[in-house]
């Protein structure tokens, strides 16, 4: 072995900006996370031209995936235009030459801040969802050793107390975003930020989800085809969002996830969130040829 | 603005490597295609100076070494390369993890082939239902230690190698031998 076998031509940048070490404790750390479904994998989350808090950790992960054709579609809450997801978008596509995509059905990698796109992915595609806090268990046991010791023990009355008052205070589960959910019928994960009305979606699905929280140096993984259970009691069944009645007032889209847009006469109009899924729902009603792809939800429901 | 970044060789080998692993890793019993024959592929894509491998086979030190892993005793490796032999008395030694740490457990990569011989039943994660597979050189002995060892979320991943083929068998699936 002589030392130039050793050493690694001088690059000015690696591809996809990560370098070579990084990547392949982030390629570790995925088989890990995969393997396991929903145990928070620690992982070192190098630095990203990013603050931590804006999606490092699933920029990381992405840099990792992608390859020159990979076509990596970025949203945040739902839209591809906000300044996040198109600063992400662009700093993908100019560190590693990935052709871009609004469009889900034309993806192969979904980065996404806190929503999972109204069309069903397939298992073609890889969705990397940013977490901000991994921990479900932080508002119930602040002590993070205290709290992976429950996570290997199982140990989740906390949480279920934690629901319960929740349902004794106010009539039902506050809980909003970020609804615990049992994976695989052992490790509970909080399915990063997401709404309650996207939580069904993971529930065996064709495509690979991987989680990243860069800030939190944490990373787990829902496979396809695995149980992922919102944390329920018998007798109070899981709701979604009551936006199944809701019209978007901009696209006629009915039965999906909507924002609210307060009005000045204090009234509210909705409009879709799944700002492409909007976009298609426009073209298509202008009488355009475009391809909507199969929903999650059909008619503000989700089959069962 | 910056001309992009190329790849070099070793960046396209390990992300395409990655792409195999990954994707069989979340499907067991589904086989995908590595860029390069054997245990190389996946060698270049996972380890570096970090890890610690063991390897029942000469043959791949070199390249194990090349990486800057230690090449360590079975029960401090995060990586097992048991080679040919699929021999389950090697299965006893293999880190496990811990309920605290999963992520500890090694991940073992075995030859096999691919397609023929034994049956076997698959459930778990990654799987629709189940899924009946074929694999020859592996023994039923071999799959009742990693049955007994495994106690989920404790346990290794396995890898199947067979020429370019990969197959992976995380410690979640219930590998059922008809």
């Amino acid at each position: 072995m002589t030392l130039s076998k050793l050493t690694k031509p001088w690059e000015a940048m690696s591809y996809g900006f990560i370098d070579g070490s990084a990547k392949r404790e982030m390629r570790r750390k995925m088989l890990k996370a995969v393997a396991v479904p929903g145990c928070q994998m620690p992982y070192a989350s190098r630095e990203v031209p990013m603050a931590r808090g804006w999606g490092t950790g699933g920029l990381q992960v992405s840099l990792t995936l992608v390859k020159p054709t990979t076509r990596v579609k970025v949203i945040d809450q739902g839209a591809d235009d906000s300044v996040n997801a198109a600063s992400i978008r662009r700093f993908i596509a100019s560190v590693a030459g990935t052709p871009t995509t609004l469009d889900t059905l034309e993806a192969d990698l979904i980065q996404s801040r806190h929503r999972i796109p109204e069309e069903i992915m397939c298992e073609d595609q890889i969705l990397v969802l940013q977490v901000p806090n991994p921990e479900p268990l932080r508002g119930v046991q602040p002590n993070m050793s205290i709290a992976r010791q429950m996570h290997a023990d199982a140990d989740y009355g906390r949480m279920w107390l934690q629901l319960y008052e929740q349902i004794v205070r106010s009539g039902r589960v506050m809980q909003g975003a970020s609804y615990p959910s049992l994976v695989h019928g052992r490790h509970v994960m909080t399915p990063s930020p997401i709404p309650r009305w996207d939580v069904p979606k993971l529930h065996m699905s064709r495509h690979l989800t991987i989680l990243s929280a860069g800030r939190e140096k944490r990373i787990f993984a829902v496979p396809p085809f695995t149980r992922v259970e919102p944390l329920v009691f018998d007798d109070v069944p899981y709701q979604v969002e009551d936006h199944a009645g809701l019209t978007c007032y901009r696209s006629g889209a009915k039965g999906f996830f909507m924002n609210e847009i307060p009005q000045d006469d204090g009234s509210s109009v909705y409009e879709v969130s799944d700002s492409e899924w909007g976009v298609k729902a426009i073209r298509a009603k202008d009488g355009e040829d475009v391809i909507q792809g199969e929903t999650w939800y059909k008619d503000g429901e989700m089959p069962q | 603005m910056q001309a992009t970044p190329s790849r070099s060789e070793e960046e396209v080998l390990g992300n395409e490597a990655f792409d195999a692993l990954l994707w069989s890793l979340s499907r067991p019993g589904q086989v995908r295609t590595l860029p390069t024959a054997g245990e190389t592929a996946l060698i270049s894509a996972l380890l570096d100076r970090e890890c610690a491998a063991s390897c029942d086979d000469p043959l791949l030190i070199p390249a194990i070494m090349q990486t800057g892993a230690a090449v360590a005793d079975i029960a401090m490796a995060d990586h097992v390369f048991l080679g040919q032999s699929a021999n389950p008395a090697r299965l006893k030694g293999v880190r496990l993890g811990s309920d605290l740490y999963p992520d500890d457990g090694a991940t073992v990569i075995v030859r096999g082939q691919i397609g023929s011989g034994r049956g076997l039943t698959l459930k778990g994660p990654g799987v629709d239902g189940a899924l009946d597979i074929q694999l020859n050189g592996i023994s039923a002995e071999f799959w009742q230690t990693r049955k007994t060892l495994i106690r989920y979320p404790m346990g290794f991943d396995l890898f199947v190698l067979d020429g370019s083929k990969v197959m992976g068998l995380p410690r979640s699936t219930n590998v059922e031998v008809l």
